[in-house]
């Protein structure tokens, strides 16, 4: 070594001790930053809002100081509902950035690959807004998931329960079922299938729509054949469209019930509102109590529109929730501390706190002097069960020139009375 | 179970146009063209941006033809998307194939490509966005043909089966009645002794891609007025095109046609027999029976 290359090693030892003192002095200016990831279908029209939402949640946190003093920065990345690139997504977010904390994905088919092959073998916690499969709850059941998964979207269950309910008021004999060939479409299309029997309705058929196929016809040409009265469609808007224009135009019956995927405008206009004048759809709803409303117009003020799309309350929810556990866990926790340590912060002997920038700050202050918090979110008083799932009250909804309409509410325990009923 | 066997031949049709272009380019140009069925894209989305202006100049030319979905502007539209898939064909073929041909082994080309055919993908993405267009929202209902047995058949897919079949005839003349055709016949079987005897090979070669995207461009249309138009048609239907271009046998033109519907048929008549969840395997179960017995499709002939 020459004494150049010793007095450049030197050079270089005393810029970086110089580097280091200006970090810690940052640190001491409270102006560190913490990332999380999120992956979310962001390319498509029904994910962006929940990826600004999400986004929303994070600005009002940093608002309010941040978390463990050091400011939130969301990574966002896209899932393109593709459960390949859900889990390149994941794994960046999570060996190149080292998230201890990923919100997402919405679809299960998506969420359920980045859990068993990305979350939970580096022990990161995960937060869905959207994904409903009861796959999840098994999983849970047998330890698979460490404790490291939370949704604070209800199972299918709910959603199936009042599709049969739907069937039923309308006075259906038989239906037929058909299901999108993946996690979330498999669970709901036997869930609803158990409901509809438990009813007394035949279930003509229960048929699979495998994404990306050619044609649909030879699928919808099965599920004609029992001649049901009515037809149950658990499907994502890309093959619902083509498989429902495909029944229509075999002379399929009008009268559909729609899983919550089917609510979208990009559907409606490409089979046309003169075929859904009988079509009803469901999906799980916000409770009606202040702290649903309290989003509603924080939302109103931040966006200039309603929250209206699928999963926009839920998402909020999960991100604050994962955000207040990570406060509750302490400086640097590990994915596995901040899972946790969402017991702390919905805990229904703790202290309420409201789902705003103030609410988080009231929060870190009862977090700090070793208290409880109870978070009231914009999908209520969450509460996780051993799994990490959530119940929700329900909404029966139909299509209409602008969007889709409410037709009837039902309530948490009306919902539990069904799922119990028909159990 | 005749319904299964009807719609397998009429999703059938739209396949073997498909298959005969890339059995074409695969037998001339010797290597797999995975990239193939992004030309249905394009033409598909192509016909789509044409069909709208035509519709815009000239409003009378949208109205529908009979009971058809078909406008006059999407027949228009077919033509122009016709030499723009034609075109672009070529032009990728200038841009990458050619390059990677004078340079590279077979297996480059395979690679290349899978690029291109990525390219393609999100390119279309990009300009036209992830979801689904369709030509007409009208939907078309289904004529009962007959009611025990159930059959029934859209207006729209016996034009596409009768336009294909036609197109399929043109080309059956052109290859066995015009010099041209006896050229690339020629090149196909031997290109050093074709170019021997006078056949431009340069030009014979371009001949191909522009004959195998107009046809996939026709296929590209005919397939989203049957289904509807998505960034993801490429994807949806490169393994059944390339199934039909096996059974048939890699260069047989009629044995593209023939592998065209008996994949459509195989796959619409498995679901009497597998349940739904399967029916995506059909294709490879099919590829993998014809390799087993009979390694050069079932028209094909061994080539040294």
């Amino acid at each position: 070594m020459t004494d150049h290359t010793i007095r450049r090693a030197g050079r270089f030892a005393l810029a970086m001790a110089l580097a280091t003192t200006a970090l810690t002095g940052a640190a001491f200016a409270q102006d560190c930053t913490t990332k999380i990831g999120a992956v979310l279908p962001t390319s498509v029209d029904w994910g962006k809002p929940i990826a600004e939402t999400a986004q929303f949640v994070v600005d009002q946190v940093n608002e309010a100081g941040g978390v463990q003093g050091c400011k939130i920065e969301m990574i966002l990345r896209d899932t393109q509902v593709d459960p390949k690139v859900g889990v390149d997504a994941a794994k960046a977010l999570v060996d190149l950035d080292g998230v201890q904390v990923l919100i997402g994905a919405v679809s299960s088919g998506v969420s359920m690959p980045i859990l068993t092959s990305v979350t939970v073998p580096a022990g990161v916690a995960q937060f869905s807004c959207c994904s409903s499969s009861g796959a999840f709850t098994a999983l849970a059941k047998e330890g698979k998931t460490k404790g490291l998964w939370f949704r604070t979207f209800a199972t299918s269950n709910v959603q199936a329960v009042v599709g049969a309910k739907v069937a039923k008021d309308k006075g259906y004999k038989s239906v037929a079922v058909l299901y999108k060939n993946d996690d979330w479409g498999q669970d709901i299309g036997k869930l609803v299938a158990e409901h509809l029997q438990a009813q007394g309705i035949t279930v003509t058929a229960s048929v699979a729509i495998n994404d990306a196929q050619p044609s649909y016809r030879a699928e919808v040409t099965e599920a004609l054949a029992g001649q049901p009265e009515a037809v149950y469609l658990a499907l994502y808007p890309t093959e619902g469209i083509s498989a429902v224009r495909e029944w229509l135009s075999l002379g399929g019956t009008q009268n559909m019930i729609l899983a919550n995927s089917l609510k979208s405008d990009e559907f409606r206009d490409a089979v046309g509102l003169q075929y859904l004048g009988s079509t009803q759809g469901t999906d799980t709803s916000s409770p009606r109590v202040a702290s649903a409303d309290a989003f509603v117009a924080s939302y109103k003020a931040r966006f200039n529109a309603e929250p209206n799309g699928p999963g926009l309350a839920n998402s909020y929810d999960a991100t604050m929730i994962a955000l207040l556990a990570m406060e509750a866990a302490g400086k640097d926790a590990k994915g596995a501390d901040i899972a946790a340590a969402v017991a702390r912060v919905t805990d229904p002997a703790g202290t309420p706190v409201t789902a705003d920038a103030a609410g988080f700050a009231a929060a870190r202050d009862v977090l700090a002097g070793g208290g409880t918090v109870l978070y009231r979110g914009a999908t209520g008083n969450v509460r996780f069960d051993e799994n990490g799932d959530v119940s929700a009250p329900a909404v029966i909804w139909s299509f209409t020139e602008t969007g889709t309409q409410e037709d009837t509410y039902i309530t948490l325990e009306e919902v539990d009375a069904l799922v119990g009923g028909s159990n | 179970m005749i319904q299964n066997l009807v719609d397998g031949i009429l999703v059938g049709s739209v396949l073997s146009l498909g298959a005969i272009g890339l059995t074409l380019v695969m037998h001339m140009l010797r290597f797999a063209n995975f990239s193939h069925a992004e030309l249905l894209s394009i033409g598909a989305y192509a016909a789509l941006v044409f069909d709208a202006v035509f519709s815009a100049l000239l409003p009378p030319l949208a109205a529908s033809i009979g009971p058809l979905s078909m406008t006059w502007a999407l027949v228009l539209a077919l033509v122009a998307a016709v030499g723009v898939t034609g075109a672009s064909a070529l032009a990728i073929d200038r841009l990458v194939f050619r390059r990677v041909r004078a340079k590279g082994s077979e297996l480059s080309m395979v690679f290349a490509s899978f690029g291109v055919a990525m390219i393609i993908r999100n390119v279309m993405g990009l300009v036209f966005g992830l979801g689904t267009h369709l030509y007409s929202k009208d939907i078309v209902f289904a004529v009962v043909v007959s009611r025990d047995p159930m059959l029934l058949i859209k207006p729209d897919q016996v034009f596409v089966l009768g336009a294909a079949l036609l197109v399929m005839v043109a080309l059956h003349l052109m290859l066995s009645r015009t010099t041209l055709g006896f050229a690339l016949r020629a090149v196909a079987e031997n290109p050093t002794l074709a170019q021997v005897n006078g056949v431009n090979l340069g030009r014979m070669i371009a001949l191909v891609w522009v004959l195998g995207g107009g046809l996939a461009a026709i296929a590209g249309v005919f397939y989203g007025l049957t289904n509807q138009i998505s960034p993801m048609i490429g994807r949806d239907l490169v393994l059944p095109v390339f199934a039909a271009t096996i059974v048939g046998g890699i260069g047989s033109v009629y044995g593209a046609v023939l592998g065209g519907f008996v994949v459509g048929i195989a796959a619409n008549l498995a679901l009497a027999v597998l349940p739904s969840g399967y029916s995506p395997s059909v294709p490879f179960l099919i590829i993998l029976a014809v390799l087993l017995v009979r390694p050069n499709g079932l028209f094909g002939e061994a080539r040294a």
